[in-house]
């Protein structure tokens, strides 16, 4: 295999735009068998393959090696696994799908404003309500690392794969960690970001892998294509 | 026998030789007691596995937990004494998921530093079954705990700071807040009804439950509390202390006599914790002592004394030291004396130059 690996969101908006992005300098994505494809080219590039993936794959072969580079959002690289962020290179910010991931506590909650608050609301809950705190999010990882480094270790997660926001009201959970772009949903919901309460500024990057094989010849064309959209990335650690 | 069968066949015996009840816990756990008292972040060390009603499992992580069960389910009091040795599972950066562990757990025993002897003595002979003459780092909970009980300031500040014992960047985080507290006039606060109706009305509305969670009184208390809080400043002159107390780290003799130079400056009463720790420096011998005073495992069950033994490679050989609030927390009715210790086996045999 001298060729590399472009995976680029499968379906959607996502799609769309980053099939754009290319477009817009110089690179037009062609998916030859339509939206039922899962392999594309770029018009020209005869080495390179693209491929249409869900961006949650995007992010876990990228940080796997098994694709070369592709487009997907940076809070997929660092929920994927805590290693994530070591095994890629972000490339390239592309300007769109722009998110926060934020802690968001209930609205009525008007003593927790920053994230030592709710250190401390979290570290009496358990002898106050039998229980522990508990945090309704899908970014188990993030959540993790960001409040391991907030000194909070007294909280429980509960997955969530839909409507988060709702989880306080349905009783699942107390506070939530969500991903947001205008925090509309959630303050609809009743939930406030809290001051010091963004874990990650998110958006649709060009990302390299690190533990993909990279020879000379391959290292040469990977240069060569990002040469052609202004980018570069940094292979070796 | 030679090499790593004969270590091995020591260890063994050392752990057969404690008087202690041999335990072995079942290697398949419910994963629940693990998250309750460890939280997530020992919680994302598990290897997990459901069974088909969904309940959670995880592979035997450590062996304190199971055996502190059991014994608080056999009805608790008497003195008991129980070693281990085998293998625990555990997501790890590096090194297998599966790795061997001795220990021994000596619980509700009448005489606290007794049994932190016997344990200190059991980590160091394990150790020097591997050839390890360790470094020992010893933390002071009970110290610190003692330290801030006396120290001047608000009350409601306490509980803040012992909570970030440990976590050397929260504790950093909270005082530099104190530090740089602003001395501006509060505005005049709500009254407390009028705080719990306000939030009693937007509770209401947002559809959470008044009961299930925080309620509205806990949640106006702590804002009123907060907001005393921040008018009420800790003294610059015991966030020195705390600041000075927390940066004591060195040989244990030199770093006590620091500790002991403090507690003089600030009449504080130290002498009992101190004492205690010196207790147990005529049994530890030749090894080298350190007393650090930040160093607590982040669980807030600790007490007393806690200690970590390391070798030439610096990896952590043996750690433990004692927990008198873990069999309340696991539902026992009354705090029971409680001190242990673990040894990492594959790390000491990692020690082994041939």
């Amino acid at each position: 295999m001298t060729g590399i690996t472009l995976a680029v969101p499968s379906k959607g908006r996502l799609e769309e735009l980053t099939r754009e992005w290319f477009a817009a300098r110089g690179m037009t994505i062609t998916r030859p068998g339509g939206a039922r494809s899962y392999l594309g080219a770029i018009e020209g590039m005869p080495d390179i393959t693209v491929r249409f993936f869900p961006a949650s794959e995007i992010a876990r072969e990228l940080i796997r090696g098994s694709i070369d580079v592709g487009v997907t959002g940076l809070d997929l690289i660092h929920e994927t696994s805590e290693s994530g962020p070591a095994s890629v290179s972000i490339a390239g910010q592309l300007g769109f799908g722009n998110a926060d991931v934020v802690v968001a506590v209930p609205e009525a909650w008007i003593d927790v404003t920053h994230m030592h608050d709710l250190a401390d609301v979290a570290s009496d809950f358990r002898s106050r309500h039998g229980r522990w705190m508990r945090i309704a999010t899908k970014y188990i990882t993030i959540t993790r690392q960001h409040f391991a480094s907030a000194g909070i270790a007294e909280y429980r997660t509960v997955e969530s794969l839909g409507a988060t926001e709702a989880a306080p009201a349905s009783g699942v959970a107390d506070i939530v960690v969500d991903i947001t772009t205008t925090g509309s949903t959630l303050a609809a919901n009743g939930l406030r970001v809290l001051e010091d309460g963004v874990m990650l500024q998110s958006q649709a990057c060009l990302i390299v892998s690190r533990t993909a094989k990279w020879s000379k010849t391959r290292t040469a064309r990977l240069t060569g294509f990002l040469d052609r959209l202004g980018l570069s990335a940094k292979l070796d650690s | 026998m030679t090499g790593a069968a004969l270590r091995r066949a020591n260890l063994e015996a050392l752990v057969e030789a404690q008087g202690a009840t041999r335990a072995t816990p079942p290697l398949l756990l419910s994963a629940d007691p693990y998250f309750d008292l460890a939280g997530e972040e020992f919680g994302r060390r598990l290897l997990l596995t459901t069974d088909a009603t969904g309940a959670e499992y995880c592979l035997r992580p450590d062996f304190t937990l199971p055996i502190v069960t059991a014994y608080i389910a056999d009805g608790v009091g008497r003195p008991a004494a129980f070693s281990y040795l085998g293998p625990i599972f555990r997501q790890r950066e590096t090194g297998a998921a599966e790795f061997d562990q001795a220990g021994i757990e000596l619980l509700a025993q009448p005489d606290g530093d007794v049994a932190l002897d016997q344990v200190l003595t059991f980590a160091r002979a394990s150790l020097s079954i591997f050839g390890v003459a360790p470094d020992i780092r010893l933390g002071g909970v009970g110290l610190f705990e003692g330290l801030l009980a006396q120290a001047d300031m608000p009350d409601a500040w306490r509980p803040r700071i012992r909570n970030r014992f440990g976590h050397t960047e929260a504790l950093d985080r909270l005082l530099s807040r104190l530090e740089a507290a602003p001395d501006a006039a509060r505005e005049k606060q709500p009254s407390r009804k009028t705080l719990v109706e306000s939030v009693t009305e937007q509770m209401v509305a947002a559809g959470l439950s008044l009961s299930e969670g925080r309620s509205p009184e806990e949640i106006a208390d702590r804002y009123l509390e907060q907001q005393a809080l921040d008018a009420a400043h800790v003294p610059p002159r015991t966030l020195k202390l705390l600041r000075d107390y927390l940066a004591i780290s060195g040989p244990v003799l030199q770093a006590l006599t620091r500790v002991e130079a403090l507690a003089a400056e600030h009449k504080l009463m130290l002498g009992a914790p101190i004492r205690a720790i010196r207790r147990h420096l005529n049994g530890l011998g030749e090894a080298r002592v350190t007393f650090d005073a930040s160093f607590s495992p982040r669980l807030d069950y600790y007490t007393g004394i806690v200690f970590e033994m390391t070798g030439p490679s610096g990896e952590i050989l043996a750690s433990g030291g004692q927990y008198d609030r873990l069999l309340e927390r696991l539902g026992a009715t009354a705090p029971i004396a409680a001190s242990g210790c673990s040894v990492w086996v594959d790390r000491l045999e990692a020690e082994v130059r041939p």
